[in-house]
């Protein structure tokens, strides 16, 4: 499936991305994060704490959505914007010496990747003890530039 | 931290042995029963049997109004703000002071009135009572015109500290800084317990039938209801303008331009992006009734609010506010009673972007992002339930 160019745009253009979770009693949540997108998975990273409430939510729930987009202030015709909606997968919580190969690889990569991303803002930050990697996987996209919508369906 | 009426509803029997309201009822039958046993063997007049009633009517509710505020203040949280809750100690501390000051307006209303009814009155005891009544009879109308009287002083007692209070608490939150605040469950309590004042200045011109004869009386009773009725109405409005945010994140809702609101339906989850306006208390944002949210929230109201401040060169300085709660949709029916509110609303969303209305007046637009009221653009209302506040990499819950 072909992702329509102003859909990367966006999605590779921005640091922020704004979570969307909801607790077993349809109780939503929004929390910013920094996220990277892999086009070929067609699956969004972001990394997280443990004992964060959007990772208790998506135990509860995986359904998640999340939006990144450019605001004007000036022209709303200019607002433009992503969201995504998609299943999280958290990949084996707990000690990381007990992780297979495989997920301390994707943990390498994406971590080596979160730090060519985010220099300028996280620094020399290791991942923590309590940092898990949530990914995405992506249903359904819908893009808009001012009143006008596009979606895409993924899988 | 209790009024001598308290005491005694709550600690002699039958009266402890019940709930509170229930108890207040008791006491309604109570001397409802004994004034009318008494006005049968003394054969009065229906007219007497009739006011007394009333006066006994007036007493119990005023009991019930007032004997709200010492449930409410005892269970009232600190606000978390030094000066704000040394102000509301003391507050309660002299409302419910040790050495009942509280009876003492009463008491002065009760000399001054018994000293008036005996000596220069018009004839009001003939009036009530008939000629020469019997001395039962005036001790029961005594114990009535005390039971009256107290409960009028505890009105005055308890208007004047709270318009002292909120005048006070309005400085206070003027000065506040970073976090400081007192919460706005707690902002609402103590507005609830001034509109309940408000009744009770109301519930007093029940007892102008009973003294219509006297002029005099009759104006005591007018400036009565105004007084106590305009420092409580003062006091509530006063109340209402005390920012429940503290004023960093005041800050953040006021400055920023743009939040997100997230809903859930059946577990699957829809953020998006919205404009917003806030007039000091409430937040509202602007949707289409076509929009996808907006058929979310019909069927579940819970929403997940976020205002943010972006600082990509420095993690730090990023602020991020996340209010949980439920949504109010404003529609037609609302109009009637919300109708300034919603008005202000509209300015208040005019003022804060005039270029994008001036954009949407503009234009061929889809349906979706007409900007006629109600019909095609809903104002949405945030209910905040909870509320998260972080600042840097710090989390602060903000009690609500």
């Amino acid at each position: 499936m072909k992702i329509p160019d102003e859909m990367l745009n966006i999605l590779y253009g921005n640091y922020f991305g704004y979570v969307c979770t909801s607790d077993r009693n349809d109780q939503p949540h929004i929390t910013p994060v920094f996220f990277i997108y892999e086009e070929p998975l067609q699956k969004i990273f972001f990394i997280t704490n443990d004992r964060s409430k959007k990772v208790k939510n998506l135990i509860e729930n995986p359904n998640v959505s999340m939006t990144v987009d450019i605001r004007d202030t000036k022209n709303p015709f200019n607002n433009e914007g992503v969201m995504v909606q998609g299943t999280a997968e958290i990949t084996e919580r707990g000690p990381i010496y007990f992780l297979s190969e495989e997920t301390l690889q994707l943990y390498r990569d994406i971590y080596l990747e979160f730090k060519g991303k985010y220099q300028a803002v996280i620094e020399n930050r290791p991942l923590g003890e309590n940092d898990v990697i949530v990914q995405i996987k992506i249903k359904k996209m819908v893009y808009w530039k001012g009143p006008h919508f596009k979606s895409v369906k993924l899988g | 931290m209790k009024w001598i009426y308290e005491i005694i509803v709550v600690s002699i029997p039958p009266f402890s042995l019940l709930p509170y309201r229930y108890s207040i009822l008791l006491q309604l039958l109570l001397l409802l029963v004994i004034g009318l046993i008494l006005g049968f063997i003394f054969d009065l007049k229906t007219v007497s049997l009739l006011y007394g009633s009333i006066g006994i009517l007036v007493a119990v509710s005023w009991s019930l109004l007032i004997l709200q505020l010492g449930p409410t203040l005892r269970k009232f949280r600190a606000p978390l703000s030094m000066n704000e809750n040394e102000l509301l100690e003391r507050y309660r501390g002299i409302l419910f002071h040790r050495k009942h000051y509280e009876a003492l307006p009463g008491l002065a209303i009760f000399i001054t009135f018994m000293v008036y009814l005996f000596n220069f009155g018009s004839n009001l005891i003939e009036y009530w009572l008939g000629k020469d009544p019997s001395i039962v009879l005036l001790l029961f109308v005594s114990l009535l015109i005390w039971d009256i009287c107290y409960r009028m002083g505890l009105g005055v007692w308890t208007s004047i500290l709270a318009l002292w209070r909120s005048i006070n608490l309005k400085k206070l939150a003027e000065k506040r800084i970073e976090l400081e605040h007192t919460p706005y469950t707690e902002l609402r309590y103590l507005r609830k317990l001034d509109i309940n004042n408000v009744f009770f200045g109301i519930i007093s011109l029940l007892l102008l039938p009973i003294i219509q004869q006297d002029n005099y009386l009759v104006s005591i009773i007018l400036a009565y209801f105004l007084f106590i009725s305009l420092t409580s109405v003062t006091s509530a409005y006063l109340v209402s303008k005390v920012p429940w945010l503290p004023p960093d994140i005041y800050n953040l809702v006021r400055d920023s331009s743009f939040a997100y609101v997230g809903n859930s339906l059946k577990g699957v989850t829809h953020v998006t992006p919205v404009v917003y306006i806030f007039d000091g208390q409430s937040i509202f944002f602007n949707t289409s009734k076509e929009a996808k949210k907006m058929k979310i929230m019909k069927k579940n109201k819970k929403v997940a609010f976020l205002i943010d401040k972006r600082d990509t060169s420095n993690i730090y300085e990023n602020k991020a506010l996340l209010v949980t709660g439920e949504v109010k949709i404003y529609g037609l029916t609302d109009i009637p009673f919300r109708f300034i509110q919603m008005l202000a609303a509209r300015t208040l969303f005019l003022t804060k972007y005039p270029d994008y209305t001036r954009k949407y007046a503009t234009s061929e637009l889809p349906k979706a992002w007409q900007l006629t009221p109600i019909i095609s653009r809903i104002l949405v209302e945030i209910k905040p339930v909870k509320i998260i506040y972080w600042r840097g990499a710090k989390q602060i819950t903000v009690p609500v």
